[in-house]
């Protein structure tokens, strides 16, 4: 895949990439062009056309108000879109904001070029989705579209009639869009908001030395070194399985040190947070975060570091391999098999639990999907559901009789449940009968017969082993697994609410890498990150981004102020869990297998898409808030049960910044660029000004700490965007 | 100068602007309410007397099976032989003699059974739930689920378009519970919808949203316009709950607030951020008027729905100066989704349930609330008849229709509510492959419901004031049911 950019900002660049292309990728310029809408003679109101009697060319007047309706279509002028050849209408999204303070995402129809630099857009004044309603005629309303995570103009277009008194928003209500903070270096990626924000994706987080390197040797170049970066940089931790019982020397009465070291969350949990301050292997880490959150598995089961450590193994070890394989793996982890019951899945007694979850939650979802994401509908106008009972029933007997390895396997001991090593197949406990596998288009051996020569357990097992092969690949290879997996990955990594353009994208390169491999996630990933609408200077869209959710938005300040123990001498231990816990996320103890956040969750009384919200309320914004004032100002302090050291943030490197200007300028300056994407608004800087000056200015570091303080509670910052 | 928000919120109490007035209203969101419908049960005058609901989710999906049992032997009706038959050989059979008994006037005075968590625990600090159906504090709504309409077996059989959308989905299903709506995806729940409607009469002078949630803004607690105030539970005292730290007077430290909340009004257009400040704003505005140091005097278990209980009935006993008339509440309790280790897990979980709930009823009587203040339970769906697995890995599979209780002293307890089954009572026939069960051919028993959410929730609506005239809103599919009220409510 390759972008289509303006030609101009890569003249200067390619000299030099010339010059270094034995070891750095070329990185195009990331800012796209921003899209305009043409508007009427006035200035302010859109130019449209009905598009029944629209003559292919560009009007001179439009008509002044249009009639909403499902089936009314409607004709825009666009200019300023510079598509890939992949890019269609589906890469655009309408918004219509009426006097109500309602906003109605269109229905989009056709996207046509119509003369250089200009399209004709079509749409519906009618809201597919319909969360709120639909658009009423109450006279002029707002439009404005967004392509590649960057907002149009703003034009008035009438609905019913004209008239009504609609603002059009003024320049101090619309996010900058012109800074591209390029630093002078003509070699690796100078873009410095983007690298910010490709550190937030990519990363736990934009620390100084990534930031550098990206600088130096470009994203690709980058890329390319973390997929092949030995992981993980700190050891796993080995704690010993759980016996049926703690040892007597080591149970929580005798020894709560041992038991905690050992028998509880803890150990995985720390080590999480120190890989993610720490790490060298971010991408790895960040990647296998994100098919945890996907493919979840929960301490809420089993409190215990050994299984949840070997299911992490699972994904950090699957992040960039083949979908199908981690699947496989994940179908037959000993922790999956304990948490959705498939180890105690018998004959006799098959239980549902995981042939549901793998079908709604890791691989096909709910509904039929168009290869874009969006849902396919019948002829009623309604979502097509992608399997039944009768599916689940099926599958159900395919997944009986595994169980833990408890004797013959490298982990197997006495007394001890094996969360280790695959589950293996007790025969007698497998249904043998056939089974019929999911139906859909371009389905193959979608029959399981009865095994017809299973006398021996050495049958039995081969007929089951390849019965879960053949079922898994029934599933893997349902074309709706591309856009599903592609639009969580992008949700967890770049944004809530992706256009369908992007989500088509991924999963294109899910269907195929380019050398005809399906479920390639080293290349998914690339794609994600790589996409045009995941990178830019600035990103201007309304719903662009997405909240950091509470581990990241420890992670992401740990990284930036880089974490030490509370002492501010040695490195944190990373005893972070129980404060993101109290922020409604702990750490791999999801509350359900539907994550600490549902992927479709709406915020409350609009039609916004945006996971993270679902941990966001009053209660949790307040703690939010409190948790950054002592993080920021005191530091977390040690305590004797789990956190040893405690945890502060050293922002030593940025206290020359604030000694150096007493007006605080310099230091917001450089705090903007670090954590802002450069993006902070004369507002927020005015605010926070006010607030460092009023601290003396002899004691420069609470001037620091007092402005990433403020940035840090505001919503601007805590939307990664 | 620019009235901003905050400048309104300090001046809560003077005399306020009409701008102020509008941006109150839309904060509780009932601008539209008031343009849409003026007046109500409360008419223009505020309720003489207080109401509240408290909704306890169990999540996961409570197995009702082993919740409401047959304690009798009658065969017509599904006796204890019947639930025995499908349940015994694995082992997820309760033994009769540990049921709690309780007479149901509306089957001829036959026994049935609650789960003996119900009753006294080990542990335990009070009765439990289990005396207070024969006191008539609690009834049993039997066999209530999310229904477009009403459906025979046949019906749901031959006509597939009839059906609730993903039966047996976690997610579909705690939803369809939510928002009492079984057919579309809704974005607003039933009790934020009862709030949309009646907010703007009953409680005129709020200090607090009318719904507050223990377990966050979950579905229920959404209306169109009606937003909740999410609590943290007990210990927490509620001044404490939405307070900020770090602000001691100073005059640094005032700068440092004054700056923190002017971020909140700055959102260049963004949607997210909108949607951010809009929560840190409004949880700043609560906390100035949730600075009560109430307490209560029963005893509450220390247990995650326990200190979510406790931490209402201090709002309710703070109603007075919140200038709070009607109430809704949601609480949860989690773990529910018994796939194996059904046995020990489920009696654990409605032993803690049910000392929790005792101890708010208790609560509610000690203010003199007790008929003011009905709970009631909900859950994902009830779990299949047939059991998975065996033993002590024992347990069951996603279903559908489930008995709910609700508890109060406005409840007409000690009874039965809902439509009857083929079988001529509100109870279903435990058989599967039988009259109520939605599988056929490998059938486990996930019986398809006869009364529905809405005429549930509809009822318990009623009492708490909403009108008639506003269940098609709040209730969009209830036209399509016999019963709007189940009766199970005193007026």
């Amino acid at each position: 895949m390759k972008f289509v950019f303006r030609k101009s900002y890569l003249v200067p660049l390619v000299i030099a990439l010339l010059a270094l292309s034995a070891f750095a990728q070329e990185d195009p310029n990331p800012d796209s062009p921003t899209p305009s809408l043409l508007s009427s003679h006035d200035r302010t109101r859109i130019l449209a056309v009905n598009t029944r009697g629209w003559d292919g060319g560009i009007p001179s007047t439009g008509t002044a108000a249009f009639r909403p309706s499902a089936t009314n279509s409607v004709t825009v002028f666009v200019s300023n879109l510079d598509l890939m050849s992949s890019e269609g209408v589906n890469s655009i999204q309408v918004y219509l904001t009426q006097r109500s303070g309602k906003v109605f995402e269109l229905q989009t129809e056709q996207l046509i070029e119509v003369a250089k630099n200009v399209h004709a857009l079509q749409f519906r004044i009618y809201d597919p989705a319909g969360y709120r309603g639909q658009p009423v005629p109450d006279g002029d309303s707002l439009i404005n579209i967004t392509w590649r995570g960057l907002t149009s103009n703003s034009l008035k277009i009438g609905i019913g009639s004209t008239g009504g008194g609609i603002k059009l928003p003024t320049a101090s209500d619309i996010a900058p869009s012109g800074k591209r903070n390029q630093s002078a270096e003509l070699v690796g990626y100078q873009y410095a908001g983007d690298r910010v924000r490709f550190l937030e994706q990519a990363a736990f987080g934009p620390s100084s030395s990534e930031d550098l390197r990206i600088r130096r040797i470009g994203l690709r170049t980058w890329l390319a070194d973390q997929f092949d970066k030995p992981y993980p940089t700190f050891a796993y931790p080995n704690p010993a399985q759980m016996p049926t019982a703690p040892p007597a020397n080591c149970s929580l009465t005798t020894n709560p040190t041992c038991y905690r070291e050992n028998y509880t969350m803890i150990p995985l949990q720390k080590w999480f947070f120190t890989e993610a301050f720490y790490g060298n292997s971010q991408l790895r880490h960040k990647t296998a975060w994100a098919l945890g959150e996907i493919l979840v598995t929960s301490g809420v089961a089993i409190q215990q570091s050994s299984h949840a450590i070997a299911y992490h193994k699972i994904l950090s070890e699957g992040a960039f391999g083949n979908y199908r394989q981690l699947l496989g793996n994940v179908t037959l982890s000993p922790t999956m098999g304990q948490y959705l019951d498939m180890a105690r899945s018998t004959k006799s007694n098959p239980n549902e639990n995981y042939p549901r979850e793998i079908l709604q939650l890791f691989s096909i979802g709910l509904f039929m999907l168009n290869q874009d994401g969006t849902q396919q509908l019948d002829q009623q106008g309604h979502a097509i559901d992608s399997y039944n009972q009768a599916n689940i029933n099926e599958l159900s007997k395919v997944f009986t009789g595994w169980t833990f390895c408890n004797f013959t396997c490298a982990n197997s001991g006495n007394g001890i449940i094996n969360y280790k090593d695959p589950m293996v197949l007790v025969p007698g406990n497998h249904d043998l009968g056939a089974k019929t596998l999911l139906n859909y288009p371009g389905a193959q051996n979608t029959v399981i017969p009865a095994c017809a020569s299973c006398s021996s357990d050495e049958e039995i097992k081969d007929y089951a082993n390849n019965s879960l092969q053949q079922a898994l690949n029934n599933i893997f290879n349902h074309p709706n697994v591309g856009p599903f997996i592609g639009k969580l990955l992008i949700q967890h990594l770049v944004t809530s609410d992706p256009s369908p353009a992007y989500v088509g994208r991924v999963a294109a390169v899910f269907n195929d890498n380019g050398s005809g491999v399906r479920g390639d996630l080293k290349s998914v990933i690339k794609t994600i990150l790589l996409d045009p609408e995941a990178r830019g200077n600035i990103k201007t869209a309304p719903r662009y981004g997405k909240l950091r959710e509470p581990v990241q938005l420890i992670t992401g300040l740990g990284r930036i102020f880089p974490a030490k123990d509370y002492f501010g001498e040695i490195r944190s231990e990373g005893a972070m869990a129980s404060y993101a816990a109290n922020l409604g996320q702990d750490p791999f103890n999801s509350p359900t297998v539907f994550n600490y956040f549902s992927a479709q969750f709406i915020v409350p009384g609009t039609s916004i898409l945006a996971p993270e919200f679902d941990l966001m309320n009053t209660g949790n914004a307040i703690k939010r808030t409190n948790f950054l004032h002592t993080l920021i100002f005191e530091g977390l302090a040690a305590n004797a049960t789990d956190s040893l050291r405690g945890t502060s943030l050293d922002v030593s490197e940025f206290i020359p910044a604030a000694q150096a200007d007493p007006t605080g300028n310099q230091l917001l300056d450089l705090l903007n660029v670090r954590m802002m994407h450069g993006a902070m608004v004369q507002a927020q800087k005015d605010a926070i000004l006010t607030a460092i000056q009023a601290v003396p200015e002899n004691n420069p570091t609470l001037r620091t700490r007092t402005a990433i303080y403020l940035i840090a509670a505001s919503s601007q910052y805590q939307i990664q965007r | 100068m620019k009235q901003t928000r905050r400048d309104f919120l300090r001046n809560t109490g003077c005399g306020l602007t009409m701008t102020a007035m509008a941006t109150q209203l839309q904060h509780f969101g009932m601008l539209n309410t008031m343009a849409q419908k003026a007046g109500s049960k409360f008419g223009s005058a505020v309720p003489s007397d207080y109401r509240a609901l408290v909704c306890i989710f169990m999540f996961g999906g409570n197995d009702g099976n082993n919740t409401v049992i047959p304690n009798h032997s009658d065969a017509n009706v599904s006796g204890y032989p019947a639930y025995a038959a499908g349940r015994s050989a694995q082992g997820l059979a309760l033994a009769q003699n540990t049921l709690l008994p309780v007479s149901v006037p509306r089957i001829g005075g036959l026994s049935y059974g609650l789960h003996p968590g119900f009753g006294t625990v080990t542990g335990g600090i009070n009765p439990g739930l289990h005396p207070l159906w024969a006191q008539g504090k609690m009834g049993v709504v039997t066999n209530v689920g999310p229904l477009v309409r009403p459906l025979t077996r046949a019906e749901y059989q031959n006509n597939p378009d009839w059906r609730p959308r993903q039966l047996f989905s976690h997610s579909d299903q705690t939803n369809a519970h939510q928002s009492a709506r079984a057919d579309v995806v809704m974005l607003s729940g039933w009790g934020g919808r009862i709030s949309d409607r009646t907010t703007i009469s009953a409680n005129p002078d709020r200090l607090v949203p009318t719904v507050s949630s223990l377990g966050g803004a979950r579905l229920f607690t959404v209306g169109e316009n009606t937003q909740p105030v999410s609590l943290g539970a007990a210990p927490t005292p509620l001044s404490g709950i939405l307070a900020l730290t770090g602000y001691n007077g100073t005059p640094v430290a005032n700068a440092r607030l004054a700056a923190l909340e002017t971020q909140l009004d700055i959102e260049q257009g963004h949607d997210l951020v909108h949607a951010s400040n809009e929560v840190h704003r409004e949880a700043i505005r609560i906390s100035r008027s949730l600075n009560d140091t109430v307490e209560v005097t029963v005893a509450f278990p220390n247990t995650e729905l326990g200190n979510q209980l406790k931490q209402v009935a201090r709002m309710i006993k703070a109603r007075n100066t919140l200038h709070m008339n009607r109430q809704i509440f949601f609480c949860s309790i989690d773990g529910f989704d018994t796939h194996t280790g059904q046995i020990a897990g489920q009696g654990a979980l409605l032993g803690r349930m049910s000392q929790a709930m005792r101890s708010f009823y208790d609560e509610m009587t000690a203010q003199g609330l007790a008929d003011k203040v009905t709970q009631f339970t909900m859950t994902d769906f009830n779990r299949t008849f047939n059991p998975g697995g065996s033993g002590t890995n024992v347990g069951s599979d996603h279903a559908w229709a489930n008995h709910q209780f609700i508890v109060g002293g406005g409840v007409l307890g000690g009874d039965f509510y809902g439509m009857n089954t083929s079988n001529g009572t509100p109870f279903p026939t435990l058989v599967q492959n039988g009259p109520d069960d939605a599988d056929s051919g490998v059938a486990r028993g996930r019986w398809i419901p006869t009364t529905s959410v809405e005429q549930y929730a509809g009822t318990l609506a009623s009492w708490y004031g909403l009108e008639a005239a506003d269940m098609p809103f709040v209730f969009p599919n209830m036209v399509n049911f016999p019963m709007m009220n189940l009766g199970f409510m005193a007026s």
